[in-house]
Formats: C-alpha cells, sequence, structure tokens
C-alpha cells in the first residue's frame, strides 16, 4: 500500500534569543490512506509539533516529508496554504472557530480559499457537511451562542468541507464533558469507517484505544508505533521504537 | 496605600515599554500644544482684556455704514456727546503718523490725537508732567504733545529735562508735557499724543473728520442699550444733514466692542472660533490615538482585570488603578506642553514685536498668563477623561466569566474591533476635514502671495499727504504746490518719474444713450484721479495717450479708461473720443476718452479678478482734491528713499498734513503677502501633524487590530488562506473604512467649496476644488494603505501554528 504521509528523519529546532530548542528528532513516520492514528505522549513531548508539521503549518528543520507522493519539506508559504486549503482537516481542542462568522461562515471558510468555485456550491457542500455533523440547524448561529459540543461539531464540520486527504485533530475531546466528548468520538469513527484517514493528538488512554494504531512519543522522539492495534484487543503489546 | 501601589505598577509599565511611553506622549504634547497655542493666541488678540485698570469697561464705539465698523464724524459726535445718557466716558480721537523733523530729515511716529479726558478714559497717569488738557484743544492754544516711553528713551535719550524740551511735529515747534509709563501705547500702538483741535467739530458735514470713538457704560446701562441710543442719536443728526448738505441716504447703527474685538471689525469671534475648532479637531484626534493605545493596553490586561475583579475588586477600584498609566501620561505630556507653549508664546512676542513695522498693539502681549495656564489644566483634565478613564471604565466593565474562560477572545474582542473600526473611521474623516481645509487655505494663501495686481510698485515711493486747504484756499493754489513739490522731488538724481493717484471706489457712470430707472441700475467703475504716467506704476498705455499739464481745469474733461471697460461698453471699436458722464463729488461730468490702459486690480478686493472692475483714470488737474497718494519711482537701492520726499516737503512746505509715514508703495501688500505666507506656513505645519498623527493613530489602531486578530490570523492560514487573501482581507476592512470617513470629509467639502466658490467670486476655478480633494484622496488614501499594510504583513509573517498558540 503506498503511504499518503511518509516522514523521514523530521527533526524541528526552534531558536528564540539564541536559544535553541530541540522540538523533534529522528521522526520516522508513514500513514495509510485510511488510517485512524492516534499520537499521545506527556505535555511537552512534542506531540502539537508534529502535528503542526504534519498539516504544513511549520516546516520541519531537518528530514524529508511526503505527502501523497509529494515532497513537502522545503514548499513556499502560500504552496503549502494551498495544500492546507485542499488536502488537510484541522480539528483543534480549543475549536478555533472565528467569532464574528456565523456557524456555516466558518464552514464555508477552506472552499473560499479555493478557486474555481461558486459562492452557491461552497454553501451547498458546507450545509453537506452540517447535516453530516447534525449542525445544519445551527447554520446562522455565532460560535458564542453555541455549546462547547456543537462547537467542536462545527469544527469537525470545517474540518470536511475540503474532503481532505487527511483530517488531523488536537486533543478534539481536551475542552469538552465526557459526553459530547463521546459524541465528537463517535463522529470520528464514523468518519473513519467511511474511508476517511485521521491523526489525532490524545493524551487520554480512551480516545486513543479507538484509533487503529497508535503512537507515543517522549521527548520529541517516537517510542512505540502500535502498528497492529486492535480495536477491540485491550492487551495488544505496542512495538518499542527506542529503547529507554 | 493603594493608590500608592497603583502609581507604582503604572510607572513600571509605562517604563517596560519606552517606545510606546515615548510615542504617546509625542503625541499627546503635540496636540496639546497645537491647541493650547491657538487658543491663547487668539485670546490675546481677540478678547484679552485691556491692560489698564477698568480695562474691561473701557469700549470702542463705531458706526456701521454698508455693514463695515468704522468711525464716526466729528460733527455727529459733537452733536450728541452732551445727550448721550447710557454712556458715563464718551470721547473720540484721531489716528495719524506725526512727522518728527531734524534738521532736514526726520522720521514718523505712530500718534494719536485726543482731547482732554482720554488718558481718564485710560484711568493712567503719566510718569512726568501733565495730560492733555481743554486749554490745549482751544484754536490758538501753543502746540504740546506727550510722549510714550519708549519716544523719551530712544529719541530724547531719556533726558531728565525733557518736559523742557520741544520737538519739530508737523513742521511746528512743540512743548513736551508729559511722558506716559512704559508700555502705554493706549489706543493701540501710539508713541505720541497730541491735541485734538476744537475746530474739527464745527467743521461742515461734508468736510466733517471721521474719528474713532470711545466710552464707558454708565452704572446700571447694557451696551444694547446704549447702541441704540447712540445710533438713534447718530442717524437723527444724519438724518437732519442728509438734505441740507446733499448726503447720501443712510441708515447707521452704533456698535459697542472691546478695544481688541474692535481692532478685527467685530470678525474676531468668528476667527477665534474656526481656529480653536481646528486645533481642538486635532487634540481630539490626538486623544483618540492615546486612547486607543492605552485601549489596547487595558485590553491585553483584560485577564488581569477579570482576576482582580474576581477576588473582589470594585469597578470604581479598577477604573482608578487602570487609569493610571493615562493619567500619568496625560499629565507629564500636559505638564511639557504648558512649558512649550510658555516658551513658544515668549517666542512669538519677540517675533512679531520685529516683524510689524509700527509694533503690536499693547495688549498683544504673549505669555504662560493665568487664563492660558488654566486652560491648559482643562485641556489636560479633557485628555485624562477622554484617553484613560474611558478605555479604563470599558475594560473595568468586562464580563468577568467570559474573560476568564476565554482569554482575550470572543466578545470583548468583538466589540473591541468595532470600537477601533470607529476610531480608525473617525480618524481619517477628521484628518481628511483637516487636510481639505488646510489645503483651501493654503491654496488661498499660495494666490494671495502671487496676486496679479495688474501693477508694478517695485522701487516705488509711497506718501499720502493732505493740502491744507485754509492755507491753500484755491485750486489752483493747491495744484502749484502740488507742482512745486513733484519739481522738487524730480530733482533728485535718484527719482525716475513722479504720479500722484486717488481712487474713489463704486462710482456710477451713465453711457450714453442707454436709460436708467434709477440710480442704482446705473453702472459703477473705480475712479482715480491722477496726476503724472501710469507707466510710472507698471499700467501700460494700450491706446491713445497719457495725461499732459492742458488735461487741465477750463479744458475739455478727458478720462484714460481700462481695458475691460473699452471691451465691456465698445466691443470691436476704439473708445477713444467715446464719451460717457461719471459722477464726481456727486456731481454730473461728461468726460471724453483719450487713452485706454491695462487693467488693474481694485486694491481693496480680496478675491477679484482684473476685468471684474473697470477703471476709470481723470485728470488729478481737472478733479482736484486736497488729498493726494504721491508715488515717486527711484532707481535700486536707493539709500533712504523716504528721505527724498520728507526733503522735498521741508523745502516746499513743511506743514501739509501726512496721513501716514513715507514708506516703499507695496509695503502693506509685502505684509498682507508675508501675513499670508505664514498663514501658509502654519497650515501646512499643522496639516503635517495632522497627517503624522493619523499616520501613527491609524498605524496603531491597525497594528491593535490585527494583534487582537493574531489568532483569526491563524485559524485562517490553518485553513488554507495565503498571506496576499489575509493581507486584502485587512486592507478590504481599511478601505471601508477609509471610503466612509473620506466620503462624509468630500461631502463637507463639497458644501465649503460651493460657498467659498461663491464668496470669492468664482476667482478659483472649480477644477482647482477637484484637484485638491483629489491630492487629499490620493495622500490619506496611501497613507491609510499603508498604515494597514504594514501591521498586517508583520502579522501574516508569523507562522499559523504560533499564531494559533497567540493569546
Amino acid at each position: 500500500m503506498t503511504a499518503l504521509i511518509s516522514l523521514k528523519e523530521i527533526g524541528k529546532t526552534f531558536l528564540t534569543d539564541e536559544i535553541e530548542t530541540r522540538a523533534l528528532s529522528g521522526i520516522n513516520i508513514e500513514i495509510n490512506k485510511g488510517e485512524y492514528v492516534s499520537l499521545s505522549g506527556q505535555s511537552g513531548c512534542g506531540k502539537s509539533t508534529l502535528l503542526s508539521l504534519l498539516g504544513l503549518l511549520d516546516s520541519p528543520s531537518t528530514g524529508v516529508y511526503t505527502l501523497a507522493n509529494n515532497d513537502v519539506s522545503a514548499l513556499s508559504r502560500d504552496d503549502r496554504a494551498r495544500i492546507r486549503s485542499k488536502e488537510i482537516g484541522f480539528v483543534f481542542q480549543s475549536f478555533n472557530l472565528i467569532s464574528d462568522l456565523t456557524v456555516i461562515e466558518n464552514v464555508m471558510l477552506p472552499l473560499t480559499y479555493q478557486a474555481g468555485l461558486s459562492k452557491t456550491q461552497i454553501e451547498q457542500k458546507a450545509l453537506e457537511v452540517l447535516e453530516k455533523v447534525e449542525m445544519s440547524h445551527r447554520k446562522s448561529h455565532f460560535p458564542s451562542q453555541l455549546s462547547g459540543g456543537q462547537q467542536q461539531r462545527v469544527a469537525v464540520a470545517r474540518a470536511l468541507v475540503n474532503d481532505p486527504a487527511i483530517i488531523l485533530a488536537d486533543e478534539p475531546t481536551g475542552n469538552l464533558d465526557s459526553k459530547n466528548a463521546e459524541a465528537v468520538l463517535e463522529l470520528f469513527d464514523k468518519l473513519h469507517n467511511e474511508g476517511a484517514t485521521i491523526c489525532m493528538v490524545t493524551h487520554d488512554p480512551a480516545s486513543a484505544r479507538r484509533a487503529t494504531r497508535c503512537l507515543e512519543m517522549l521527548d520529541g522522539q517516537l517510542i512505540k508505533d502500535n502498528a497492529n492495534h486492535d480495536r477491540t484487543s485491550k492487551s495488544a503489546k505496542p512495538v518499542e521504537l527506542v529503547a529507554g | 496605600m493603594s493608590t500608592l501601589l497603583d502609581i507604582k505598577y503604572a510607572l513600571r509599565l509605562l517604563f517596560k515599554s519606552p517606545k510606546f511611553t515615548a510615542m504617546t506622549l509625542l503625541v499627546l504634547i503635540g496636540g496639546l500644544s497645537i491647541s493650547l497655542f491657538t487658543f491663547s493666541f487668539l485670546y490675546s488678540v481677540v478678547y484679552k482684556p485691556l491692560p489698564l485698570k477698568e480695562g474691561d469697561t473701557a469700549k470702542s464705539i463705531g458706526v456701521m455704514t454698508h455693514g463695515n465698523y468704522g468711525a464716526i464724524m466729528a460733527y455727529e459726535f459733537q452733536h450728541i456727546k452732551d445727550h448721550i445718557t447710557s454712556l458715563a466716558e464718551f470721547g473720540v480721537y484721531d489716528s495719524r503718523d506725526i512727522r518728527v523733523s531734524v534738521n532736514e530729515s526726520g522720521k514718523s511716529l505712530y500718534g494719536n490725537l485726543v482731547h482732554a479726558g482720554f488718558f481718564e478714559f485710560s484711568r493712567t497717569a503719566p510718569i512726568l508732567g501733565r495730560t492733555i488738557q481743554a486749554e490745549d484743544t482751544k484754536p490758538g492754544a501753543p502746540p504740546v504733545a506727550l510722549i510714550s516711553y519708549n519716544t523719551w528713551q530712544n529719541d530724547l535719550n531719556g533726558r531728565e529735562d525733557v518736559l523742557t524740551r520741544t520737538m519739530i511735529l508737523n513742521g511746528e515747534i512743540t512743548q513736551i508735557i508729559g511722558v506716559m509709563p512704559q508700555g502705554y501705547h493706549f489706543p493701540n500702538i501710539a508713541q505720541i499724543w497730541l491735541p485734538l483741535p476744537d475746530d474739527v467739530f464745527t467743521a461742515k458735514p461734508q468736510e466733517s473728520t471721521y474719528l474713532s470713538a470711545y466710552g464707558r457704560l454708565a452704572p446700571g446701562k447694557t451696551i444694547e442699550q446704549a447702541e441704540s441710543e447712540l445710533s438713534q442719536a447718530v442717524n437723527q443728526v444724519y438724518q437732519q444733514n442728509v438734505k441740507l448738505y446733499d448726503l447720501p441716504e443712510l441708515q447707521k447703527t452704533v456698535k459697542i466692542l472691546s478695544f481688541p474685538m474692535a481692532q478685527t471689525g467685530g470678525q474676531g469671534g468668528i476667527i477665534f472660533a474656526f481656529l480653536n475648532a481646528v486645533s481642538w479637531g486635532i487634540l481630539l484626534l490626538a486623544c483618540i490615538n492615546v486612547g486607543n493605545l492605552l485601549l489596547a493596553r487595558t485590553i491585553e490586561r483584560q485577564k488581569e482585570t477579570a482576576i482582580r475583579a474576581a477576588l473582589g475588586a470594585t469597578t470604581a477600584r479598577l477604573v482608578s488603578q487602570l487609569m493610571w498609566e493615562g493619567i500619568i501620561i496625560a499629565t507629564l505630556g500636559g505638564v511639557l506642553s504648558l512649558l512649550l507653549v510658555g516658551a513658544a508664546l515668549e517666542y512669538t512676542n519677540i517675533l512679531l514685536q520685529s516683524w510689524l513695522p509700527g509694533g503690536i498693539s499693547f495688549w498683544w502681549q504673549w505669555g504662560m498668563d493665568f487664563v492660558t495656564f488654566m486652560m491648559g489644566l482643562g485641556f489636560i483634565v479633557v485628555t485624562i477623561v477622554l484617553s484613560a478613564l474611558l478605555p479604563a471604565w470599558r475594560s473595568a466593565n468586562q464580563d468577568i466569566n467570559a474573560t476568564l474562560r476565554d482569554g482575550t477572545r470572543g466578545a470583548q474582542g468583538k466589540k473591541a474591533g468595532k470600537v477601533s473600526r470607529f476610531l480608525v473611521t473617525a480618524q481619517v474623516f477628521l484628518v481628511a476635514l483637516l487636510m481639505l481645509i488646510g489645503s483651501i487655505s493654503a491654496f488661498v494663501s499660495y494666490n494671495m502671495i502671487n496676486l496679479d495686481m495688474g501693477d508694478n510698485y517695485d522701487d516705488v515711493m509711497s506718501a499720502r499727504f493732505l493740502i491744507p486747504e485754509n492755507k491753500y484756499p484755491e485750486k489752483a493754489q493747491q495744484i502749484a504746490l502740488f507742482d512745486a513739490l513733484t519739481s522738487q522731488i524730480k530733482q533728485h538724481p535718484n527719482v525716475e518719474d513722479v504720479v500722484s493717484t486717488n481712487w474713489h471706489w463704486q462710482t456710477p457712470i451713465t453711457m450714453e444713450g442707454q436709460d436708467y430707472t434709477s440710480e442704482n441700475d446705473k453702472p459703477t467703475v473705480d475712479v482715480i484721479t491722477l496726476i503724472g504716467n501710469t507707466e510710472t506704476i507698471g499700467i501700460n498705455l494700450v491706446s491713445g495717450r497719457q495725461f499732459s499739464h492742458m488735461d487741465k481745469e477750463g479744458n475739455r474733461k478727458t478720462a484714460i479708461i481700462s481695458q475691460s471697460m473699452a471691451k465691456r461698453y465698445w466691443p470691436g471699436e476704439s473708445p477713444l473720443e467715446k464719451s460717457f458722464t461719471v459722477t464726481f463729488n456727486d456731481k454730473p461730468e461728461k468726460v471724453f476718452i483719450v487713452g485706454v490702459v491695462t487693467d488693474r486690480l481694485n486694491p481693496s478686493t480680496l478675491f477679484g479678478k482684473l476685468d471684474t472692475e473697470d477703471e476709470v483714470y481723470l485728470s488729478g488737474r481737472q478733479f482736484i482734491s486736497a488729498f493726494h497718494v504721491m508715488k515717486y519711482k527711484i532707481l535700486p537701492q536707493t539709500a533712504n528713499p523716504e528721505e527724498i520726499f520728507y526733503r522735498a516737503m521741508f523745502n516746499t512746505d513743511r506743514n501739509l498734513e501726512l496721513l501716514y509715514a513715507v514708506q516703499p508703495a507695496n509695503e502693506n501688500r509685502n505684509l498682507m503677502r508675508d501675513s499670508m505666507r505664514l498663514m501658509s506656513n502654519i497650515t501646512f505645519a499643522t496639516g503635517f501633524f495632522a497627517l503624522l498623527l493619523a499616520m501613527v493613530g491609524i498605524y496603531g489602531l491597525t497594528a491593535n487590530t490585527v494583534a487582537q486578530r493574531t489568532h483569526e490570523v491563524g485559524i485562517r492560514r490553518a485553513v488554507g488562506a495565503t498571506d496576499r487573501s489575509i493581507i486584502a482581507l485587512f486592507i478590504k476592512q481599511g478601505v471601508k473604512q477609509l471610503v466612509i470617513g473620506l466620503g462624509l470629509a468630500l461631502v463637507i467639502f463639497a458644501l465649503m467649496s460651493v460657498g467659498f466658490h461663491s464668496f470669492t467670486d468664482a476667482i478659483f476655478p472649480v477644477h482647482s476644488y477637484f484637484t485638491l480633494a483629489l491630492l487629499v484622496v490620493v495622500g490619506l488614501t496611501s497613507i491609510v494603505l499603508f498604515a494597514v499594510y504594514v501591521p498586517t504583513k508583520r502579522a501574516v509573517m508569523m507562522e499559523p501554528s504560533m499564531a494559533l498558540r497567540y493569546e
């Protein structure tokens, strides 16, 4: 099977006031189309940085990142933006909806950055995904008028609207109560079953177990990759990638 | 204790951001200084009470004719002075240049002819000698004079025995009877005071002298009552003489004003209000900018404020704590502005003293006086309210729950965005309006500086004098004296030619074969009586001839007309030898045209075109007047050119009454042009500062808005927005505010332009207003786009992963 995403020897270093902080080093991963991957680890281990690199929100300092057979490690800012608008969908912990835009306007946003789509097409597509997440009845509301769970469902709809190659979710249930968290996870399960590729950062073991593959990080390195993880088995043993 | 802690905390924050502190201070100092300086300067010119004892009750009394504030006629004053009950004091004076002779040379001093009671009215006693009394003004009384402190010190070397000295004033040996205190120049810039002879009050109405009047209200009387009584009395006297002496029908009204206001012709209030409104607009801009910068700071500290509120701080306590930063900046800016304005006012004093030839009105004393200081304090308080209290109040009244839950995002951010957008729009509107008004002012100034008057006064000296009719009662005698004087002047090797002109504005004429239903239907022209050649003063002959000695009394009456008149009444044919009737001294005279000369602008017209008014030149040997404005053209770089006239006068008749000092003929024009240049420079400086304020303000506001929306930029970037689309989004919003602000200003500018166009008799073409508006639109648009682009570009350079974490 051809990998949708391939990371080879990826590293990321931040420079602040001449102090060098190594956030990631030697990351090698391949994610296939249709996989549901969870990424977990302690706070500050580099999960979100890795997700930012996967989502082309940032560029790696070293290594090669291939997305759908294209090397995207050294693209310009605008080229990365164009790929994001077509191939990637984001779901954030804090929802990140724009407060001045209505629900449907928020969902339409990624498509407005793509060329060649009419307003009607964009609206129609946005409505479709809002129906999918059962939020079409609140399309004219502003984010501040919605509950946390509803806001996250809108965020999921926004992530889906451009039919992305991969959905990247950063602690999507972190700001939700258990009931709303379960609803969002069920939505991800449903999307996965429909063939979506998902990569979700979480440090909730229960949420991580919903994925078909579980990656674990420590101090900027990938330490476990439970590639053969059985979603129903609770005793599966993960593969150790890095010693100690 | 808590207040001290708050102040300490505010100071710490200010020191932590030195750039922010310096920028807000600079903006405030600029706005406060411009407003305070404008107020103080104009207040001293228009409203400041005279620096005399009971100076606030001393009033100037003027007679309004044709809407102009003017003088009272001597015979009117004589008839009414004893019957007016609403005034406790009532007197008159005459302003004249007084010729001081020293051997064959000399100079002129600004003087006043006054009568008994004048110095008592100003509540000032001389430091030496006595004042002018009733016996000094009687016919045949020995000539006496009081001199100013400066005249005593400069012209008489401060001699102790000054009261035993004499001076030759207007050709007469005059005894000095007193010296007035230092700084005393009442009623305006007087350096010397002579008796006003009683016989000026006994002249016939048509020969009566115009005099300036002063007075003080009687106890319990109001200005309105006095104006009404005086108007009634003046009109009654005038109407009695209308038929008797064939005077023109007029309705006169009397206006009582303060001396400073009278000096502005009663228009000082409008100028005061207009210029202060402009400067307060700039202060408002400064307050908006500082307020917004402080608002941005309080928004940054919103979470801190919410935590304080959650811990039990009351709204008042929070407001007070948040305000300290603004209070410190406004107070520091205010104190520095007071110092700066104080120095600028002192400098203005020195500058204007040296700039204006006769000195400045004695009440024009600029400095940090009580009123300016109090106004400065008022401005500081207003600044604190606008730029510190309002942002603090807004921040302190936030929704604590929302802020603690969501940080700075959400509803507060939306409200702050709306406020920011409103402020940018208001700022664009104010700056656009200031720039548009400023550009009109600068445009008018430029045109006035370069105004083509149609003549050439370069190297021409001017002397205004009266031939004493009691000594030369016959017209022939007057002409003979004039010729003798001219001959004396022409003997000087540096004199090229001499000409005498005397303007009579708006004189009716009757064209041959035309029927006029009334006098008002007759066309009017500017009549100039002339002895000499018009080319001496740059008015060139187009056809025909100049006047000669043959155009004298007894011969056929002749006229030279302007080109505009020739084209208007004899289009396509020669006007030479054509005739028309001119009403001169209320007497119709038929004149024959012997020459046509180039057009000239009426010097009293502020706005006009060369060909708007027609000129008719009449021979001064046929239409003889005792009053002459003699102009003599000299070679360039002639030393002491005024001496040429004084020597000629000394050798001809030293009793000629000089009305003004001999001076370059373009002295007044140069003064006007210098004033216009100064006004233009001030307008440009103010406009430039307003523009700078706008740039700083709009940049600050946009940077603040962009900073508040950094997280949103991150989201947009995350879902695929390119740099260009984000910049376009912010620019689009900037353009929206620009269009609203600029649009409103342009509507007001259009209305003002229509009024101004009509007021200036359409002298400036309509396209010039469009050009000005276009320049302002292009300039302001560039600045707004630049101010929006720079912070937006900076914001989009941040990686989206960073922007999403931005609080």
